[in-house]
């Protein structure tokens, strides 16, 4: 393992174009955290990725390209990718499109997708076009662990068996700290936001509920959107709003949208309910009372994600540090509830706030 | 007969000793004051607690009721409603005490419990009681309107669709910085406000004939008024409490009247459990509701029969016992989700 500063150094970008070359594992800053990079291309490479993630297999990894022409050498982007290739990148946003299988096995998803990154942040633009080909762009971070926004992040939550397989760490010292990537799904037949970052897609994803009955349908529309995931990944709705706001409505509509006849009803008397049909499990936390939000796993949410269970959680807010702890494993929908001028309108925003 | 009882369904470790429908000793520890430090609960230290405490409330209960445990003719336990790691504390108790001792098991469900505690230590004779009866379960988990065809039979009639009493007044009081949980605090501040001050929805007003509780409307319309009201003063916040409270109570009682009013067979009795029954006020309006149609209302005895209680729970096992309904300790199981109606 060998750390270089990223300033001061004119032969950084060659340097570093043959550590990937070599099929090694680097340690470099991006725009949103440090990322680690393997060449996407290099089956062996990818392997020693996954080891240094500590992940489990079958998750996909982002790529980054140095543009939309070697995006599209990698991925089919069809007119809604391409008007957001256009339109936001490069950029913190991460676009998913149906991939061209000329990548290394274990880099597009099972399903055969592929999330496509154009970063906005000059070395590794410089390091991509010098290399030509795609490298991963996933969080430098083992899995489950803090995200990386400086070199001790990183150090500090690794075995000594991770720290071997890293063969050159990028160091630009300590970078600003900013919102993950916004991630977009473009292969369903409307975009949707997996997770929200910094660019925010509120013209789609805000509307004005009338009343009860409105609110019902919303959430029916989102989980059709996500139904695709269902027993895939685990979907996690995290339900914020005052008292009041609606956040059980929410989760009637959900439960009806996933063929649940069963009464829902609040939770916060005793934390967790379970609803159930013939085909469809959920999950109905309410964190309210909940005084620590670790108290969360201590109820076994952990194990439900792991089993990929669809979950509603409302007062989100309150364990929204344990909820990000899944942001890779899950399909977490952040959807926030606000009153609007009338008695029974509300303002309901989703995607990641 | 007597019943070794237990009950850990949420903040309170339970252990009671019953003879029929006599209570011989009802012992409660209470983790109020332990939750209370952190403003909430704790799922983990509630369990902690429940495990912590178990067998010193089991001794006790004993002890009251100058028993030990060779005297005992069941064990009965809570399997649900209720949170679900602190149930499996009881369960787990009741289970190694049976297969040790070789003692008969019965399974509870706590609404059961709250159903049939105004008969615990009831004066007069069961055969002077009259089914089908209904029992009204008004507590912080539950609200629900029941037909008590006979004991151990019964029908839902209405249940909240929404938020339980108990947790709408919680909430209100919370919102208006009486802390939570602080229906009871909002009671004794409610009793110098002016009902008149402010005007509240009552919850589906003119429809009670759809046999529902809903508290979401409400709690919605009162937060706004709460928001609009802000800065709050000593006279606002008993006005605010009073006004909740009736409304909350005034929904209550319409949609009783509404099925007493309306009930395919005379009703004569009616049994009222769970802790907001507690509430002097609700007990006030539902005396004179139930003067009116000429039914006789039970409340609990005594104040620990309000609240979560084990004395609850072995008065239903003894019906349950009475008819044969011993469980298998191996197959007992608890249920966070247990419905009355089986």
């Amino acid at each position: 393992m060998r750390i270089i500063k990223a300033v001061g150094n004119p032969n950084l970008i060659p340097e570093v174009s043959k550590v990937l070359n070599e099929g090694g594992l680097i340690i470099y800053p991006t725009e949103t955290l440090y990322g680690a990079g393997v060449d996407a291309t290099n089956i062996i490479a990818v392997k020693k990725l996954t080891a240094y993630k500590n992940r489990p297999l079958g998750k996909p990894y982002s790529i980054a390209v140095k543009d939309t022409k070697m995006a599209k050498v990698y991925g089919s982007l069809n007119k809604t990718a391409l008007g957001i290739f256009n339109q936001f990148l490069p950029g913190p946003l991460t676009v998913i499109v149906n991939g061209k299988h000329k990548l290394a096995k274990g880099v597009e998803s099972e399903d055969g997708k592929i999330g496509i990154r154009v970063p906005d942040y000059e070395f590794v633009n410089k390091l991509l076009e010098d290399f030509g080909k795609p490298i991963t762009a996933t969080s430098a971070n083992a899995s489950y662990k803090k995200r990386p926004y400086k070199i001790s992040d990183i150090l500090n939550n690794l075995s000594d068996k991770q720290k071997k397989l890293i063969d050159l760490i990028i160091d630009a010292g300590t970078l600003p700290t900013r919102d993950p990537s916004t991630v977009i799904d473009t292969t369903l037949d409307e975009p949707v936001t997996l997770r929200q970052g910094e660019i925010k897609f509120s013209e789609n994803n805000q509307i004005l509920s009338t009343g009860e009955e409105n609110t019902q349908n919303l959430a029916k529309e989102i989980w059709q959107k996500n139904e695709v995931y269902l027993g895939i990944r685990s979907i996690v709705f995290a339900l914020q709003g005052e008292m009041g706001a609606g956040k059980t409505q929410f989760t009637k509509g959900l439960a009806k949208a996933m063929g649940i006849s069963e009464l829902v009803t609040s939770p916060t008397f005793a934390i967790e309910n379970e609803y159930e049909s013939i085909e469809n499990k959920l999950y109905h936390f309410d964190a309210w009372r909940l005084e620590k939000s670790g108290e969360l796993k201590e109820l076994g949410f952990d194990a439900l994600i792991k089993q990929k269970s669809v979950i509603s959680v409302e007062w989100a807010d309150r364990v929204a540090d344990v909820i990000r702890e899944y942001d890779d494993e899950a399909v977490v929908i952040w959807v926030r509830i606000e009153f609007g001028k009338e008695e029974n309108e509300r303002v309901i925003t989703w995607g990641n706030l | 007969m007597k019943i070794l009882a237990i009950d850990t369904s949420c903040d309170e470790t339970s252990a009671a000793v019953t003879d029929g429908i006599k209570v011989l000793s009802n012992t409660i520890w209470s983790q109020a004051t332990a939750h209370a430090k952190f403003g909430g609960v704790m799922p983990s230290l509630a369990k902690r607690m429940h495990e912590e405490r178990i067998d010193w409330v089991i001794q006790k209960a004993l002890t009251s009721a100058k028993s030990n445990i060779q005297d005992i003719d069941a064990v009965a336990v809570t399997i649900g409603p209720g949170l679900s790691i602190a149930l499996g504390v009881g369960i787990a108790m009741a289970k190694e005490l049976a297969i040790k001792h070789n003692i008969k098991m019965i399974a509870i469900n706590h609404l059961e419990g709250h159903l049939l505690s105004p008969i615990a230590d009831i004066e007069r004779p069961l055969s002077a009681l009259r089914f089908p009866a209904i029992g009204l379960v008004i507590s912080g988990g539950n609200t629900m309107l029941v037909k008590i065809i006979k004991i151990g039979t019964y029908e839902v009639v209405a249940q909240t669709t929404d938020d339980a009493l108990g947790e709408a007044l919680d909430k209100a009081a919370r919102m208006i910085g009486l802390g939570y949980p602080g229906g009871a605090v909002l009671e004794k501040i409610a009793k110098g406000g002016d009902l008149k001050a402010y005007t509240l929805p009552v919850p589906i007003s003119g429809q009670e004939k759809r046999q529902i509780f809903t508290y979401s409307g409400l709690k919605t319309a009162y937060s706004r008024l709460v928001e609009a009201e802000k800065p709050l003063n000593k006279m606002k916040i008993q006005n605010l409490a009073a006004c909740f409270q009736d409304v909350a109570f005034r929904h209550l009682t319409r949609v009783l009247e509404y099925y007493l009013s309306h009930s395919q067979f005379k009703i004569k009795n009616i049994f009222v459990g769970g802790g907001v029954s507690a509430n002097i006020e609700i007990r006030k309006r539902l005396r004179r509701l139930c003067d009116v149609h000429s039914v006789e209302v039970f409340f609990p005895k005594s104040k620990k029969l309000y609240g979560d209680n084990a004395a609850m729970i072995g008065v239903a096992a003894y019906f349950k016992a009475k008819a044969g309904q011993f469980q298998n300790p191996n197959s007992m199981d608890r249920d966070p989700r247990a419905k009355l109606s089986n």
